[in-house]
């Protein structure tokens, strides 16, 4: 090892540089992230909520999906379980039906009803739907279900709001 | 339909499809069992919101009716709640309660009378309240469309 002789003058100015790169890096870090910060910005999923339910699961049955959420009412923030009946349909499409009958807003239930089988039912009036959400003529409900947008991310499902649809 | 200014504006558009009245009756104390009926009404207040959420369309929940542990009156205020409510077209009249102290007063009312134990969620995680609470409600629910069969 060769014996190098650090000078003072030489040990002052590696120190003074030293510590004045750091501070220049503690000013300049903040600002290089504020000026790139749409970049680092990760993908958010906006409105749509996630669900427990894997892509993969998704079969032609419906099959029931709670999720949850928080919902703020004024003053009053509230932990709230939405529900939606998701199924492939015919097309291989992910359909996510709301719960909610559009007749006074019970929650429907699929295939239930011995006398309608393969229907989603409202067991308050006796309401009926199609599976594709559409409501049945001749029974309360006077609209199709409301349908979820959907959304895949990490191979889960996500829904958003629930839109209504034109009837029958 | 819960007792707020929306959902009784629902209600008088469609009054003729709500047969179903629910009358959540919780007892207050101030004796040893206060804490007690605190957690009676703080399940039954969860299980009956449940309910409601459930079959909206046809059941109308009401206020609570609160009333003073082992005070003689409150059978006859009772049953004059439940005469109103008949009146008003509601054919099914349901009370929730975990207060016994009714199930001998059970014959005296028309309405139909559930007495559940009451569980004490305090000390519970989220997850199991839920489940638990689900459990509790689907029996309900069964309970209410067989009901509703029989007319």
């Amino acid at each position: 090892m060769s014996k190098h002789r650090v000078s003072r003058r030489q040990f002052l100015n590696y120190t003074l540089t030293g510590v004045g790169g750091f501070m220049a890096a503690g000013m300049l870090m903040p600002m290089v992230r504020f000026a790139v910060d749409p970049v680092l910005k990760g993908e958010d999923a906006g409105d749509f909520i996630a669900t427990p339910l894997k892509i993969a699961d998704i079969t032609n049955e419906p099959q029931k999906v709670n999720f949850s959420f928080t919902q703020k009412d004024a003053w009053y923030e509230s932990e709230e379980t939405g529900t939606a009946w998701v199924f492939k349909n015919e097309g291989g499409e992910i359909v996510a039906l709301s719960p909610v009958c559009k007749h006074l807003g019970c929650v429907v239930d699929w295939n239930t009803d011995k006398k309608n089988p393969n229907m989603f039912f409202c067991p308050c009036h006796y309401g009926l739907y199609e599976k594709d959400g559409m409501n049945v003529k001749g029974t309360p409900p006077l609209a199709p279900l409301d349908v979820y947008p959907t959304k895949e991310k990490d191979g889960f499902l996500y829904v958003g709001k629930a839109e209504p649809r034109k009837g029958a | 339909m819960r007792w707020v200014a929306a959902d009784v504006e629902m209600y008088q558009k469609a009054a003729e499809y709500v047969d179903t009245a629910i009358v959540p009756l919780l007892p207050v104390s101030f004796g040893d069992d206060m804490k007690q009926n605190a957690s009676m009404a703080e399940f039954i207040g969860i299980l009956t919101t449940q309910l409601e959420k459930q079959f909206k369309g046809r059941i109308f929940l009401f206020p609570d009716f609160v009333y003073i542990k082992g005070h003689e009156a409150s059978i006859k205020a009772l049953k004059e709640w439940e005469n109103t409510l008949l009146d008003k077209q509601f054919k099914h009249v349901f009370y929730v309660t975990s207060d016994s102290s009714w199930r001998q007063q059970e014959k005296e009312l028309t309405g139909n009378l559930l007495w559940l134990p009451s569980l004490s969620l305090e000390h519970m995680q989220e997850q199991q309240k839920v489940s638990i609470v689900e459990d509790q409600v689907k029996q309900l629910l069964s309970l209410f469309t067989e009901k509703w069969q029989e007319d």
